[in-house]
């Protein structure tokens, strides 16, 4: 309970109210929108292609006859579950060396550390399409490459909370009653490592699904008749000219969720990280 | 509507006719859009058609097949003869032909290109038989032998383009010329290649010396601009930026032909595409059984109705309907309901499939799609991994990689039943073989009617002997055949000449094309 | 001068990661090398030759030593779709995306500088709000999404620029020594084929400006609000400098230096995010490039662009580091 009221003191605008609700909503429709989708998203009508948005099709059919909105609901699922199978997978491959970097320490951590810091400039993008076109293309190869391209942020970071919390007072004391190092990550570092890594997971939401559906746009990622919003505006593109709403609807929602996510990472951080609060 | 803007242009041109006869310099520049870009310029990818537009217009070969015409014409060769047994031509070249870079073509080329090409095991030779071997007789006479008689020998040469053996000679080093031919030009045809940048556009100028000569309406400069997007390429041709669009989509096109401006050219292709069954997999579709399903799965009617918007002709059969040879109902027709019975009765439900295909080509994504969609009704997923022609051709070397499923065109190098049934069923032209046998299908009932057919110059005999051959690939299920789409190409109404070309499908008859 | 032998020896460090990593992908993630440089229609005897010509029958570690020597004697492969040198195709693509990128670096220095120093100026008030809003807003929208927005409204139905390609029609033939078309016409006095070329970036420069511009505002407001608190401010208000005169003298000179380290980061990105835009707006490059390159399976040429991509990126980050260190000379003094 006391958590979710210090939760619900976070917001402080309508536009992070809006961004939480919205945010929420998306989440609620990648969860259950596969059970409401009006249409089948999968099942081709060639009789019904290209119709424009009606009472019937609120967002209009593709140009296989697919109701729009119900790819773009049952995409939904998909591009969060992808987003967030990469942020999972991400955060414990990162934390794992972030951490073990830190107890470790010397000359390990100093380098682990310098390959965080040189993997992490290169540009991500172009990293995954290597990876991706290595191992060749679907939306697996895609989110593996994201991961290959995007562990160590949060070793960094990891890294960072981590040997914050051994430099301090109760972590001397610790040692000297023999705590052993699981149970000193379990109850020291993780919880202590918790707000800063939710910060960066609110952020990367957005990166990660932009990311994820720009590789699936090149044709690296989703494979038809996977409705990724990104493989949907792929997908949508030789009909601009004569079925415009095909493109601007899965770019709307990809955007809508990318701002959403934004918007509440920054709330985050002004309200959980300590560095920006002091300011 | 579309009568009254031809109408105009042609009045024009009447009228101008008399000073173009005049003036017999190519003038003007053709842009072309193309929405795949080269793999390189050897002639040894001849097969391939967005190579071929290319060479097309740079080479020359012995023979021809003018655009709108089913009968090979003389080029390069001025006459030949064929000995009594089949076995032997012996070609007259003409004496007036030069190389771009001014040098005579001899015999020794033409000997010289068909040796490149045997040593290279390039693609090109797939359809053109057992050729043995060449001989130069003297400057302006070749012989041509082959170890056993084959029917269609003078229409196959048609795509063989002879290199000026001076400028390749030298770079033949290991790889026979291969690295150097691929960005290199050594032709004799009317136009040069005069810059070539693969990703953005290659250019080609008219060759003043070309023995052809200039007489009539040509343009000097052809243009072709890869633009992968149909939509970009629709909105180049509306700004006049491109004047032949032919990978727009057919509801664009439909609605081009309505408007004032621009010709929509609808050619009569012979190009089926299939659904090819991996027929060697140890996999679900190596069981005949298995493919005898999948071949009711598919809805050629509405393909044709609802995807070409009815610009094609509807397959009945691996050959086009129209061409001599031709067996009717040799392949299943649409019924689901039927698969989904023998899937029931054989316990398939749950099979997961694999099908290659070019998204870059509209029809053979919604192909996919709409087998997708019928075979997720009946239990089994189709998974589809869209690729290029390359990678795509590359995976079917061997067996083990070739995938349940790949959708090919198959474009016959010449209109004869031999070019679209040898290359797709017989045995020696398997992926695996470096053929378009993409099933990996072999019957040696079949491959041996296919032999001898192509070794008869009997027409009847070989009619029948094709017609045989269709109905065991048939009972085979080998295939789908699930479309003859029509060549639908928009053209600015400023380009007159234009002709379909079936023999060379997807490219474009540039030196008969000029601008008004 | 220690600092600038300490920040050439990181980017030999950083590059021997980025070996590293392509080695991984060409050697490790993708299968069998040999089979991949062997090409299509090789024989096992072909194959079996590539591999001891590559040294792929010997320990990994001296397949990687081998594997970096190729490189640094600018070998990247040859790619078996063109059948030509991986090295002469990049050579050919990079030009035009360098061309891109940089006109796509002007835009977004030229928003993000002044906004994001205002911003820092007028912290809290609405027009920061506001600004930081659009920035969130502009921070969300996928590149090729905005790309083809871009092109089909502002090109395609206004008719205001153009829709695809590098140059206009009547500017085809047009060549120079560099392949920097905007360069080139400058420096041939072809003043008319510089705006033609300037008016086909305008669109993809845009549309690959905004993310990072996005970013941009809110790094360089962050950069500019630790100056705004700092003493020397405080005692120049106190002088009764004018406003302008502390932003620009004061606060932008100083702050302006992890801002730039940022853009001289993002220059790099941006590269790599070409391959969202050239092949929308049919623009040659080196992003086109790799995504044919993608699809072709051609897997050595996917992995050159990788490399190059890291490689211009090391070299910018170095660039703007020393020239940063080199300006501001006393900053690192200390360091």
């Amino acid at each position: 309970m006391r958590v979710l009221r210090r939760l619900l003191s976070f917001p402080k605008t309508n536009v992070e109210r809006t961004a939480i609700v919205l945010g929420c909503l998306i989440l609620l429709l990648a969860l259950v929108g596969a059970f409401l989708v009006p249409f089948d998203p999968m099942k081709i009508d060639f009789r019904a292609k290209l119709q424009a948005p009606s009472m019937l099709h609120w967002l209009g059919t593709d140009g296989s006859g697919r109701d729009v909105l119900s790819r773009l609901l049952y995409g939904a699922r998909l591009t969060l579950a992808s987003t967030f199978a990469v942020i999972i997978v991400v955060v414990i491959i990162g934390c794992t060396i972030g951490i073990a970097s830190a107890f470790v320490g010397g000359a390990v951590d100093n380098m682990l550390m310098r390959l965080a810091d040189i993997w992490l400039g290169f540009p991500p993008l172009i990293l995954a399409l290597g990876f991706a076109s290595a191992l060749g293309a679907s939306l697996e190869a895609a989110i593996w490459a994201l991961i290959f391209s995007w562990w160590p942020n949060y070793a960094r970071l990891s890294r960072m909370v981590t040997a914050d919390i051994l430099s301090q007072k109760f972590i001397a004391s610790a040692d000297a009653l023999g705590v052993p190092t699981h149970r000193k990550v379990l109850h020291y570092v993780i919880p202590n490592a918790m707000d800063v890594m939710l910060i960066q997971i609110a952020l990367d939401i957005s990166a990660v699904m932009l990311a994820i559906s720009g590789l699936s746009f090149i044709g690296v990622g989703a494979q038809i008749p996977a409705p990724e919003w990104g493989a949907m505006i792929a997908d949508g593109r030789s009909y601009v000219s004569n079925g415009w709403w095909i493109v601007l609807a899965p770019g709307i929602a990809i955007f809508i969720t990318a701002v959403s996510f934004n918007v509440i990472g920054d709330m985050l951080r002004r309200e959980l990280d300590p560095t920006s609060r002091r300011r | 509507m579309r009568s009254r803007a031809r109408f105009i242009p042609v009045l024009v041109a009447a009228l101008s006719g008399v000073s173009s006869l005049a003036i017999a310099a190519p003038t003007g520049t053709l842009v072309i859009a193309e929405n795949e870009t080269p793999e390189n310029l050897d002639p040894a990818n001849a097969t391939n058609s967005t190579v071929d537009e290319l060479l097309l217009g740079a080479y020359d070969a012995l023979v021809q097949f003018p655009a709108g015409e089913t009968a090979v014409s003389p080029r390069l060769a001025k006459s030949w003869t064929i000995s009594e047994d089949g076995l032997t031509y012996t070609f007259t070249l003409r004496d007036d032909v030069v190389f771009h870079d001014g040098s005579k073509l001899t015999a020794a080329d033409v000997k010289f290109t068909l040796d490149r090409l045997k040593a290279a095991k390039a693609n090109v030779l797939n359809d053109i038989g057992p050729l043995s071997g060449a001989e130069v007789v003297d400057d302006h006479t070749v012989k041509l032998t082959l170890s056993k008689p084959f029917g269609p020998f003078l229409s196959a040469l048609s795509r063989i383009y002879v290199v000026n053996k001076a400028l390749v000679e030298p770079h033949m080093a290991e790889d026979n010329a291969r690295q150097w031919l691929a960005v290199n030009e050594a032709g004799s045809g009317p136009y040069v290649i005069a810059s070539y940048n693969p990703t953005e556009a290659v250019s080609l100028k008219a060759f003043d010396k070309y023995w052809g000569g200039w007489d009539g309406n040509h343009v000097a400069e052809v243009v072709f601009r890869y633009i992968t997007e149909p939509s970009t390429q629709l909105s180049l041709l509306k700004s006049g930026e491109v004047q032949i669009a032919p990978d727009i989509t057919v509801e664009d096109k439909l609605a081009l032909m309505k408007e004032p401006g621009y010709v929509v050219d609808v050619g009569q292709a012979a190009t089926p595409l299939y659904f090819d069954f991996n027929t060697a997999s140890k996999g679900p579709t190596g069981n005949p059984k298995f493919r005898e399903m999948l071949a009711k799965t598919f809805d050629r009617q509405l393909h044709l109705d609802q995807v070409l918007m009815g610009l094609g002709t509807l397959p009945d059969g691996p050959l086009p309907t129209s061409w001599p040879g031709h067996e009717s109902g040799t392949e299943l027709a649409f019924d689901l309901a039927g698969a989904k019975k023998m899937v029931d009765d054989n316990g398939w439900a749950g099979t997961t499939l694999t099908v290659r295909y070019l998204p870059a080509i509209q029809e053979e994504k919604s192909a996919v799609e709409q087998l997708q969609s019928n075979l997720a009704e009946i239990g089994i997923t189709l998974n589809a991994e869209g690729m290029t022609w390359p990678a795509q051709a590359a995976t079917v070397q061997k067996v083990d990689t070739t995938a349940d499923i790949n959708m090919i065109y198959s474009f016959p190098p010449f209109p004869d039943p031999h070019a679209i049934l040898n290359a797709s069923f017989n045995s020696a032209l398997t992926g695996s073989n470096g053929g378009y046998n993409w099933a990996q299908y072999s019957n040696k009932e079949v491959d041996a009617l296919l032999n001898e057919a192509a070794s008869s110059a009997d027409p009847a005999k070989r009619a029948e002997l094709y017609k045989k051959a269709q109905v065991l690939i048939g009972k085979d299920f080998a295939v789908i055949t699930v479309s003859y789409p029509g060549s639908v190409v928009a053209v600015s109404d400023k380009v007159e000449g234009y002709k379909y070309n079936a023999a060379h499908h997807q490219t474009f008859n540039i030196m008969d094309i000029g601008l008004k | 001068m220690r600092y600038v032998g300490q920040r050439i020896l990181f980017s030999i460090l950083s590059l021997c990661v980025l070996l590293f990593i392509t080695f991984l992908l060409s050697h490790v993630v993708s299968g069998d090398p040999a089979i991949v440089a062997a090409g299509p229609n090789a024989g096992a005897d072909k194959i079996a030759a590539v591999r001891q010509e590559m040294g792929l029958d010997r320990p990994l570690l001296v397949q990687f030593w081998i594997y970096c020597s190729n490189i640094l004697h600018g070998d990247l492969g040859t790619s078996w779709f063109t059948r030509q040198p991986i090295a002469s195709d990049i050579i050919r693509e990079l030009p035009p995306s360098l061309e891109l990128v940089f006109v796509a670096m002007v835009i977004n220095l030229a928003v993000s500088l002044p906004l994001g120093l205002l911003t820092a100026r007028y912290a809290g008030t609405t027009f920061d709000d506001v600004v930081r809003l659009v920035v969130m807003a502009g921070a969300g929208l996928p590149i090729f999404w905005l790309a083809i927005i871009l092109q089909q409204v502002v090109a395609g139905q206004w008719r205001l620029l153009p829709t695809a390609g590098r140059l206009g029609f009547e500017n085809r033939d047009f060549t120079g020594a560099t392949g920097f078309t905007l360069l080139d016409s400058l420096m041939q006095g072809r003043f008319d084929v510089f705006a033609d070329a300037l008016a086909h970036l305008v669109l993809p420069a845009f549309a690959l400006t905004l993310l990072f511009t996005a970013v941009g505002v809110r790094i360089t407001r962050t950069a500019m609000m630790g100056e705004f608190r700092k003493d020397y401010v405080v005692l120049a208000r106190a002088k009764g400098a004018s406003e302008g005169r502390i932003m620009v003298r004061h606060v932008f000179a100083n702050g302006a230096t992890p801002a730039l380290t940022v853009f001289g980061m993002q220059f790099g990105w941006m590269l790599g995010a070409t391959v969202l835009v050239e092949e929308i707006f049919g623009r040659p490059g080196i992003g086109r490039y790799a995504v044919k390159a993608v699809t072709q399976s051609d897997i050595h040429a996917v992995v050159a662009v990788v490399f190059v991509v890291g490689l211009v990126f090391l070299i910018s980050n170095l660039v703007v580091d020393i020239a940063l260190f080199l300006l501001t000379p006393r900053k690192h003094a200390g360091a």
